[in-house]
């Protein structure tokens, strides 16, 4: 079942994008484009505050301003829908539910406040200059330290603090082991505020029906099943007993909703009995309103008589950004529904720096204990996120440090390990998934690595090849429990690294540079990633979240041939319009112009709560697209068969040619092919063959991994740092598309030295954002990112689709890749990098060019 | 708020139209001219996603108002091709896989453009100098630097010249 790379057909060759017709002429359709007739434009008033009381706020003016049609506060909207639920529920967890807009209090520089209509943006915006708001200022929360003070201003007031989570994981004797072992080495490392940044910032069209009040939700989101739900859930807020007596009257609507609930068990009922009800009863302990509100939203729903279409067209890039349900979304839905006008939001940068989605702040405290050899024995960490005030929705901080609670460890033997998690409310802005969102587990490993060679003598690759697991150890299993298998090939790519980059001429042109008085450094990083991983792994994640390895795909084939594969991916610049056509053509057997792909229409696409995200397009995506088309390959044969009058095994299709092996001349096309379906069918109405198929991805679609290796090069006269060599040896399976496999690569690895060097979410001490321009936060030009060698080894697995996500590696890597560099270049300054923020000021520091602040 | 009078060439089209003084050539371009194609990224004139030609020159039109483009000849990425014969430019982004989610593509396509008319043979370093005005959040760059080096060749073997 495996396809080689290289094999006949189109997987595995770099295909021009069939993207590329339309977004290379300016016929993309992005939201900003979706202009419904009439349309009415939003804009929203943000605090200008970091934690205060709302007391006032005056909004008569805004009403009377010429061509405002209507302006909603956050009481306004609290009549009008209800809050977001806590959707992630974990034992030691408070997550709080919250409103579409604020009425009573802000809690960060960009909060959400007021909601002016107006026929214009530009009227809108003159619509905002007019409300006036009295605040009440309250002590911010503006750094981790301070959020974990017990004396801080509660951003929550039900959570009891700031303190949101706090849960320790532990994994074989650990005070043992660090009690057994020649010496422990301790390191606290620090990752500061960053941001997606998408070029696209967010947007969302509201599209009326005039007739039926139905709402078509244009969006630019990376799931737009999940938008439609939320919409319908929190919005056309009426009371529960109405609700109720509506799904009792509304027969249709409740027979639809046994029937999909009924499909929904029944496809996932191991999962389900797997959920664990402990985060419920951690969530219940501290706030029943939230949790019975979750219940309210289901009864909600019910009473629904219909749901929104929501449409994504083309979306300017996400990184993770756009999997959110924004707040603005829900509000905007509820004004057009309120208004019974289609409105219009597009975000601008000032807001996309601000509320736009932020990452990454992390502090980890990381002790090893080794022995003198340099075997390591035990890992303990100690880690404390900064997740901003609002929590991400669906999944935020909390769930992400299940993620690098599993993947701490890397892939290296280890016997015990410990890791305790906090996440802490701050006054900034919200933290998002961002492109490998775990990340900071391979930094602050590798970066930890890199420091136990240097104390214990030793060269950081000898202690990686040391303590990695080896080819020959497998099958085994990581300390946190998921299986490994032959595709965590981490120690290969380490090695075809180590060969690429030869350290000993490394050594020579350092010597030559530093008689120059430049300072060169080699560092490498190494990782597996679940891309998306196999069902133990999200089983250790938290029970039941393996739900997220299904997904379902429809191929079929009209009376004329045309074959349409509808995808519940995504797209965001992946290009699987390009990867996934590439797929199904050679699964049918037909030319890519035959086939075309329909994504983002939840009229259309099958339902599923994931939409693009955690690498899964090829694996989980990529599986049910194949699996849809095999199956449609297999009706066609069997018609085919009838027709030529052969054994469906001797039936063969070549370039759309459907034919009895040997005898290509005497072949059927899909249309006549499909034309005969059609005519036995009686129904020219529908497709001819129509095959909806569920893949699940549970014991294949393992890991990618890689090794990052790059040189760095300092200039201590300005303290900045150019990368004359970047080089990423990756091993994601076959490839399907070759430049896009590269184009993934080299972009995450772009972003990881825009966040080193160039990027930060700066906060000042009142928690005021103070990177809220482009000319502020920066992100790194042409001139800055070198190009980057990209090598790959294809090792193929066991499963059944053994494509392997590659969409977040390069940006995981990256930063303990060049981090690592720069503290081997500046090693002559005794220069002990604990910050991923480096820029040039922070780099004279450590090389004592200039003191510390 | 009161209306003026503007008229300008746009893809070689004479258009004239009543705007709002303060009104943003982008916006003009997008919503009263239906050119969609030129896009808005930030608003503030740094990431490029807007550029234009405006008399051959690379403009930011989110900086730029409407009324200062009276009289002017603008070219949009809309603009590129002749009829359905691409520009080499875009011929070559294709052929390289230039760009990924195509939002700073027409700010690239336009800046790109400009450079090859000035300079029909740049090195890979002026490239990179040239297009350090756009920002892109996809590709890290090389597969766009590529792409004008692609083109570059193609513009040496065809008559088509690197105007607009």
């Amino acid at each position: 079942m495996n396809t080689p790379p290289g094999l006949s057909g189109l997987v595995g060759q770099s295909v021009t994008r069939v993207e590329d017709d339309r977004l290379l002429t300016g016929r993309g359709r992005y939201v900003a484009d979706v202009d419904p007739p009439g349309v009415l434009h939003a804009a929203f008033l943000r605090s200008p505050l970091a934690h205060a009381r709302i007391k006032s706020i005056e909004v008569a003016a805004a009403k009377r301003a010429p061509e405002v049609v209507a302006v909603f506060t956050g009481a306004d909207m609290a009549r009008l829908t209800r809050p977001f639920p806590p959707f992630f529920m974990l034992p030691g967890l408070y997550n709080p539910s919250f409103p579409a807009m604020s009425a009573d209090k802000v809690r960060h520089v960009g909060d959400l406040v007021a909601l002016v209509v107006a026929e214009s943006r530009y009227a809108a915006e003159d619509g905002l200059e007019l409300i006036v708001v009295d605040y009440e200022p309250l002590p911010p929360v503006a750094s981790i330290a301070q959020a974990l003070s017990p004396t801080s201003e509660p951003v929550w007031e039900k959570a009891g603090g700031n303190v949101l989570y706090d849960f320790t994981d532990t994994f074989g004797d650990v005070d043992a082991i660090f009690a057994a072992a020649d010496r422990v080495i301790t390191e606290r490392f620090s990752c500061h505020r960053q941001s997606n940044q998408p070029m696209e910032t967010r947007g969302t069209v509201i599209e009326v029906d005039p007739d039926d009040s139905h709402l078509t939700v244009h969006s630019a989101t990376q799931s737009s099943h999940l938008l439609r739900w939320m919409i319908a859930a929190l919005t056309g807020k009426r009371s529960t007993l109405s609700s109720l007596r509506r799904f009792v009257t509304n027969t249709e609507r409740r027979r639809g909703f046994v029937t999909a609930a009924r499909e929904f068990i029944r496809d996932n009922a191991q999962e389900l009995r797997r959920q664990d009800p402990a985060g419920m009863r951690a969530q219940f302990s501290k706030d029943r309103t939230s949790v019975i509100g979750v219940n309210l939203l289901g009864i909600s729903l019910l009473g629904k008589d219909d749901y929104p279409t929501v449409k994504a067209h083309d979306i300017g890039g996400a990184f993770g950004s756009k999997g959110q349900v924004a707040r603005e979304d829900i509000a905007l839905a509820a004004a057009a529904i309120e208004i019974g006008r289609s409105v219009k939001w597009i975000e601008d940068r000032v807001e996309n720096l601000t509320d736009g989605g932020q990452a990454r702040e992390e502090d980890l405290a990381v002790s090893i204990a080794v022995d003198h050899d340099g075997t390591f024995r035990g890992l303990k960490v100690d880690i404390t996120i900064d997740q901003g005030a609002f929590p991400g929705f669906p999944v935020g901080a909390p769930g992400f440090t299940r993620i690098i609670k599993t993947m701490l460890p890397g892939s290296y033997h280890w016997d015990g390990f410990e890791m305790r998690s906090r996440v802490v409310a701050t006054n900034k802005g919200k933290y998002v998934a961002y492109r490998g969102p775990w990340a900071n587990e391979t930094w602050a490993r590798e970066r930890m690595i890199d420091v136990v060679a240097r104390t214990l003598g030793l060269s950081p690759t000898e202690v990686r090849l040391k303590n990695m697991i080896d080819e020959s150890d497998m099958p085994t299993a990581m300390i946190t429990g998921p299986k490994i298998d032959q595709t965590m090939s981490t120690k290969k790519t380490l090695v075809r690294a180590v060969e690429l980059m030869n350290p000993q001429a490394f050594q020579n042109d350092r010597q030559s540079a530093a008689a120059e008085g430049r300072y060169l450094g080699l560092g490498m990083a190494c990782y597996h990633e679940a891309a998306p991983g196999h069902y133990e792994y999200w089983d250790s994640i938290n029970p039941g979240t393996n739900l997220l390895l299904a997904e379902r795909a429809r191929t079929t084939v009209d009376p004329d041939g045309a074959i349409t594969v509808y995808t519940s991916q995504m797209p965001h610049g992946q290009s699987h319009e390009t990867t996934f056509v590439q797929i199904v053509a050679d699964e049918l057997g037909v030319p890519r112009e035959d086939v075309r792909l329909v994504w983002g229409d939840t009229d259309k696409t099958p339902f599923t709560i994931g939409g693009t995200g955690g690498s899964r397009g090829a694996p989980i995506g990529g599986g049910a697209v194949r699996k849809a088309s095999r199956e449609v390959r297999q009706l066609i044969v069997e018609r085919a068969a009838q027709m030529l009058e052969a054994a469906t095994e001797d039936i063969g299709i070549v370039a759309g040619n459907v034919h009895v092996k040997g005898v290509p001349s005497r072949g059927l096309t899909f249309a006549e092919i499909a034309h005969e379906a059609t005519v036995a069918k009686r129904d020219r109405t529908e497709p001819a063959f129509d095959v909806t198929s569920t893949y699940r991805g549970h014991t294949d679609c393992g890991w990618s991994t890689a090794t990052h290796a790059c040189i760095v090069e300092i200039d201590l006269e300005t303290g900045l740092v150019k990368i004359p060599r970047y080089v990423v040896v990756e091993d994601c399976g076959p490839v399907i598309n070759p430049a896009v496999v590269d184009g993934q690569v080299r972009g995450g690895v772009a972003q990881g030295i825009g966040a080193v060097l160039y990027e930060h979410c700066a906060y000042d001490d009142a928690a005021n954002p103070q990177a809220t321009t482009y000319m502020d936060y920066l992100i790194p030009t042409a001139m800055e990112i070198p190009d980057i060698e990209v090598h790959h080894l294809q090792t193929l697995s066991p499963g059944e689709n053994d494509f392997r996500g590659i969409g977040e590696g390069g940006m995981i890597g990256a930063p303990a890749a060049i981090t690592n560099a720069i503290e081997d270049a500046l090693a002559p300054f005794g220069a002990r990098v604990t910050d991923q923020y480096l820029p040039p000021t922070r780099i004279l520091q450590l090389a004592h060019v200039i003191g510390h602040d | 708020m009161t209306t003026v009078p503007v008229a300008f060439v746009i893809n070689g089209r004479r258009v004239e139209f009543m705007v709002e003084p303060r009104r943003a050539l982008a916006d003009a371009i997008r919503d009263d001219l239906g050119l969609t194609g030129t896009h808005l990224g930030c608003e503030h004139g740094v990431c490029g996603a807007c550029t234009v030609l405006v008399d051959g020159q690379p403009a930011r039109s989110c900086l730029m108002l409407a009324v200062q483009a009276e009289g002017a000849d603008v070219t949009t990425i809309e603009g590129l091709a002749h009829g359905d014969e691409p520009h080499p430019i875009q011929r070559a982004m294709r052929e390289a896989h230039g760009f990924q989610c195509g939002f700073c593509t027409p700010g690239f396509l336009m800046s790109a453009v400009a450079l090859l008319a000035e300079n029909p043979a740049p090195t890979r370093d002026q490239i990179r100098a040239e297009l350090s005005g756009n920002l892109c959040r996809c590709t890290g760059y090389q597969s766009i630097i590529d792409g004008v080096e692609i083109a570059v060749r193609l513009l040496a073997t065809t008559s088509d010249g690197a105007g607009t």
